[in-house]
């Protein structure tokens, strides 16, 4: 989908849409929003609609970061300690991996 | 045939003005229309696209109240030789748009070939509808399990196909669309997560529930977006790449090796007559929606660009195209490209749309099946009636279908092949040529076209010849270190 083409209004509403999409746990979605809308937010001269889709492409950026930040964490102590939790380690995991931790 | 096309796809044009078509029949509407704008690979589809401008121009003014006008030939003439300038320049271009998203989806399967055990290993289950074992005591029984394999499958196939002219004749197109959003829903959620173990098997990486909810969460429903709504181009292109891929190699895994082959050969062939002999289902298709004004239900296609209509991004949402996986089962070819697809909604966000029939169904319980793929490659529309408005994109559009079994081929080769690099490049490279062949038939033809047959067959060709002829000469090139 082109953004050059479409009306402004409805720029407007795709950013909006997708920027509260993302808060159905899909920080990807968010991603999508930032770089797809970047151009639109603050490259572009100025118009109408330019304000809105700044604020949500920066809303979605702060969340995104929000979403890596908890999940590197998450993914740390996780790969970290996945072998010192014992039971409860190997119940959270999916794959097991084979060999000597 | 052409001139009819190109009406439609005017009547279409203004059907889609007027009313609001659901985002899949929108998304069917952006089929590329026969008198096809870019022809790849050749100078004859700008000619016809300058023909088509010829009809179009007769056509619009009588969407317009205006009485149709004759147009002075000198203005044909020049049209037409801005259109061969046009073509000359799209040409190649569109054939490389169409060569990289191949490309890749072929080098996904080989590396996860080549990478990931599972896709290769013979776990002893099978499809359904391959019921008969190829691990037999002798040749011949090998061979009839394997004919009989394929003939079930290809059965199935041409079963679904007229399950779903039927079910296009008698207007069900809700049925249609549920079937791809749920066989896409299917392939975005279900496979990516198989796959996603197996690679993370494979690595000997540690992973929690947790991450991998969210990975697929947001992989699945950010994928069903950008195919069946709105997304980046690119994105799209990347999910149907990627769904593309995640199809052939469940069909590489679930084939056995002669099944495998034959069905292959047959599919080919099949694709040929239904596309092109007048009685064929999906020629059917095609002058049903025709007669009806309609554009054809949303198939998976892979568009290398987007058109848009200047006067219609105003009136109409940004058409999608539907994406639909070809699954294992039925492949039924998508109503022959040619006419439908009028140029202004295409939105082509080089989606891919396949139809998918999910050969997970069996495993899963049932489901229902997915549709046909669309083997056709579409060329996108060219310029629309008003001329002025030539500065749109041109794409061309390839049927999901064709990247599965493409890549199937590649991947098999590369799986099964004792020649291994030899032969997997060789099917590559045989399976470009053919892309470009047809490419090249499209520009001349200006219909939709089968691309099945030409790349198959060459790539079956090289297949056979390299692991068994040039294999053996290299090999023995080498041990006696004799250089040519």
């Amino acid at each position: 989908m082109n953004l050059e083409r479409l009306p402004n209004e409805e720029k407007l509403s795709l950013c909006r849409k997708y920027y509260l999409g993302g808060f159905a746990f899909l920080p990807f979605l968010w991603l999508v929003n930032v770089v797809w809308f970047f151009r639109e937010a603050f490259v572009k001269p100025a118009y109408t609609e330019q304000l809105q889709i700044k604020t949500y492409v920066k809303r979605s950026a702060l969340g995104l970061l929000l979403w890596i930040a908890v999940l590197t964490t998450w993914i740390t102590i996780f790969q970290h300690f996945r072998a010192e939790w014992g039971e409860v380690g190997d119940y959270l995991s999916f794959t097991i991996p084979l060999g000597i931790p | 045939m052409a001139n009819n096309a190109e009406d439609i796809e005017n009547n279409m044009d203004q059907q889609q003005t007027n009313t609001v078509p659901e985002p899949p029949q929108e998304a069917s509407v952006t089929r590329a229309r026969s008198r096809g704008g870019s022809g790849a690979g050749g100078g004859g589809g700008d000619r016809g696209g300058g023909e088509g401008d010829v009809g179009g121009n007769s056509s619009s003014p009588e969407q317009n109240g205006q009485p149709p006008a004759a147009r002075p030939p000198l203005v044909v003439e020049t049209e037409e030789d801005e259109d061969e300038e046009l073509t000359l320049k799209y040409g190649a271009k569109h054939v490389i748009m169409l060569f990289v998203p191949v490309t890749l989806c072929m080098v996904v399967v080989v590396a996860t070939i080549k990478s990931v055990s599972f896709y290769t290993q013979n776990d002893g289950q099978r499809l359904i509808y391959t019921p008969f074992p190829e691990d037999t005591d002798t040749v011949a029984q090998r061979a009839l399990n394997s004919i009989l394999n394929a003939t079930i499958m290809i059965t199935v196939i041409i079963v679904m196909t007229l399950v779903l002219v039927l079910l296009y004749k008698y207007r069900c197109y809700k049925v249609i669309q549920g079937w791809l959003f749920l066989s896409s829903l299917l392939l975005l959620f279900f496979f990516s997560y198989i796959y996603l173990k197996e690679v993370f098997k494979t690595y000997n990486v540690a992973m929690d529930y947790f991450t991998l909810a969210i990975i697929i969460w947001n992989f699945g429903v950010v994928g069903m977006m950008c195919i069946h709504w709105k997304g980046p181009l690119r994105l799209q292109q990347a999910y149907l790449i990627m769904i593309s891929a995640l199809m052939a190699l469940v069909f590489i895994k679930y084939l056995p090796e002669w099944t495998a082959w034959l069905i292959l050969a047959v599919i080919s062939v099949y694709d040929l007559l239904a596309v092109l002999c007048p009685k064929g289902p999906l020629r059917i298709l095609v002058e049903t929606a025709q007669e009806r004004n309609e554009p054809i239900f949303p198939a998976l296609i892979y568009s290398s660009t987007m058109v848009w209509l200047v006067n219609m991004a105003d009136t109409d949402r940004p058409k999608r195209n539907s994406t639909e996986a070809a699954s294992p089962q039925q492949e039924t070819q998508q109503a022959p490209i040619a006419s439908p697809t009028p140029s202004s909604p295409s939105q082509d966000d080089g989606g891919f749309t396949s139809n998918w029939i999910s050969n997970q169904e069996h495993q899963l319980g049932p489901m229902q099946s997915t549709e046909e793929t669309r083997r056709e490659i579409q060329q996108m529309p060219s310029a629309r009636p008003p001329p002025e408005d030539d500065d749109e994109e041109r794409g061309v559009k390839l049927g999901l279908g064709d990247f599965i079994f493409y890549s199937m081929l590649v991947g098999k080769a590369s799986a099964t092949a004792s020649g291994d690099w030899n032969t997997t490049l060789a099917c590559f490279v045989a399976i470009l040529i053919g892309l470009c062949l047809t490419l090249l038939l499209l520009a001349i033809f200006k219909k939709a076209l089968p691309a099945l047959p030409i790349s198959i067959f060459f790539g079956l060709v090289f297949y056979f010849a390299t692991d068994n002829l040039v294999r053996p000469f290299m090999d023995k090139l080498a041990l006696h270190q004799f250089y040519i």
